[in-house]
C-alpha cells in the first residue's frame, strides 16, 4: 500500500513541475501504478533504503535513486537496485539473550507459563536496548510488559479476557499486547554491539522461543473461534504472513 | 500529510530551503534540491512541526518489524544521509521540512493534499524529491 502511495505522489508532484524518483519496495505495484521514476529494492517492508547503522549501504541506495532523476527516457522507468537483500547478511558472532529453555510442545498452560518466565530472562537485554537508543517502540497497549504477557497467556489459555482499556475492543487490546511482546523481544535481542539481521531476529523469535511458540498457538486458537473480530486479528495481525506456519 | 522538520536548522516561523548546486544531476538541473515524503511516520494525533529526532512510525503492520528503525531512522527517513550527501557538495542542499502521508491512502483522495504538498515544496524551492514507502 505504501508503495502505491508513494506512486500516487509521484504523479501529482510531476504535473505540478517537480521531479520525483520513488523507492519501491513491491515491484508488482509500481509496475501497476506507473509513477514516472521508481528504484525497487530487494529489501523487506520497513527498512527501504537498507539495514540500520550501515550509513554507506544507505548511502549507495539513494545515490541509485538520484541518479534516475537524470533519466527522461519515460514516460515510466523502473530500475533495480543491484545489492542483495541486507536480510541474509548473518552476523556469526551474534548470540540471543540466553533464555531458559525452547518452548515446551506441550498445553496452552504450560506455553503460558514459559512465555511469563521469559519475561524477566529478557529485562536486562531491553534496558540495554533502550539506554542505547533512547527510544523504543514497546507501549501501544499501554500495560507493562509483564502485564501485557499475562494478557496474551490469558487468551492463549482461553479466558478472552476483557480489555482492560477502555478505547480499545478485546481482539484490538490483544493485537497491540502481541505487537508489543514482539517488539520487546526483539530490541532485547538487537541490543549490544552485535548486528544481526532482521532474519536472525526473527528466526529466533519465531522458532526459539516460548513468546513466538505461543502468538502461533494463539493464531490457531483464534482462527477457530467463531467471534469474527476475533478471526480477522489472528488471521491478519498477529504472525507475519512469511512466518505463518506452513508457508517458510 | 504531517511535516518533519530538521530541527538543526533552527526555530524557524516556517520551512525554508538552503540554496545551493546539485552537482550529481548537474546540466540544466543544476539547482534541484531534495526534500523526502514517504508514508506511515509522523506523530498520531498531530499533523506539523514535528522535529526529526521525535520520529515515530504509526503504522504498525505486522509484516514489518520496527527495530530496525527504532535503531536508526535512516533505515526510511535517510535525513542524515542526505545531509551528508549536501555537505559532499554531491547533491545542492537538503530542505528543512519533510512530509509524511499514511500510506494505506486513496490515490484518489491524495490528491488534494498532493498538490497542497507541492505549493509547500515550491515555496520552499525544492525542484526534486525522494519518495519512500515504509
Amino acid at each position: 500500500m505504501c508503495t502505491r502511495a508513494v506512486s500516487a505522489l509521484a504523479h501529482y508532484l510531476e504535473e505540478e513541475g517537480l521531479a520525483t524518483v520513488a523507492i519501491s519496495l513491491i515491484r508488482p505495484q509500481t509496475e501497476n501504478t506507473k509513477p514516472p521514476r521508481a528504484l525497487w529494492v530487494p529489501f523487506e517492508l520497513g527498512r527501504p533504503f537498507g539495514p540500520p547503522g550501515d550509513a554507506a549501504f544507505q548511502r549507495r541506495v539513494i545515490l541509485a535513486a538520484l541518479g534516475m532523476l537524470e533519466r527522461d527516457k519515460g514516460p515510466v522507468i523502473i530500475e533495480d537496485f543491484p545489492d542483495d537483500d541486507p536480510r541474509w547478511q548473518l552476523d556469526p558472532g551474534w548470540r540471543p539473550p540466553p533464555i531458559p529453555a525452547p518452548p515446551a510442545t506441550g498445553s496452552a498452560e504450560a506455553l503460558a507459563a514459559q512465555l511469563e518466565a521469559e519475561i524477566p530472562q529478557l529485562r536486562d537485554a531491553h534496558q540495554r536496548w533502550v539506554a542505547q537508543y533512547s527510544r523504543t517502540a514497546v507501549g501501544l497497549c499501554g500495560l507493562s510488559i509483564s502485564e501485557c504477557c499475562r494478557y496474551v497467556a490469558d487468551w492463549l489459555c482461553g479466558k478472552a479476557p476483557p480489555s482492560p482499556r477502555e478505547a480499545f475492543s478485546g481482539p484490538l487490546m490483544l493485537r497491540f499486547a502481541v505487537d508489543d511482546v514482539k517488539a520487546y523481544y526483539l530490541e532485547a535481542a538487537a541490543a549490544g554491539t552485535g548486528k544481526p539481521s532482521s532474519r536472525q531476529l526473527g528466526d529466533w523469535f519465531w522458532n526459539e522461543t516460548a513468546a513466538g511458540a505461543a502468538i502461533h498457538a494463539l493464531r490457531e486458537a483464534c482462527l477457530a473461534s467463531e467471534d469474527d473480530r476475533l478471526k480477522l486479528i489472528a488471521g491478519n495481525f498477529l504472525v507475519p504472513a512469511a512466518r505463518v506456519r506452513g508457508t517458510g | 500529510m504531517s511535516q518533519i522538520r530538521d530541527h538543526t536548522l533552527g526555530d524557524r516561523a516556517g520551512p525554508v530551503a538552503a540554496s545551493g548546486r546539485d552537482r550529481v544531476l548537474g546540466g540544466s538541473r543544476c539547482q534541484r534540491r531534495n526534500a523526502v515524503s514517504r508514508a506511515g511516520c509522523g506523530l498520531p494525533g498531530s499533523s506539523g512541526g514535528h522535529q526529526a529526532e521525535d520520529l515515530l512510525v504509526s503504522h504498525i503492520s505486522i509484516n514489518f518489524d520496527r527495530t530496525g528503525l527504532q535503531a536508526d531512522w535512516n533505515v526510511a527517513f535517510p535525513l542524515e544521509r542526505l545531509k551528508e550527501l549536501a555537505a559532499d557538495g554531491v547533491i545542492g542542499s537538503v530542505a528543512e521540512t519533510h512530509y509524511s502521508f499514511m500510506g494505506a491512502s486513496d490515490p484518489i483522495q491524495m490528491e488534494p493534499h498532493a498538490r497542497e504538498l507541492a505549493g509547500h515544496l515550491k515555496r520552499d524551492q525544492v525542484d526534486s524529491v525522494l519518495l519512500c514507502p515504509v
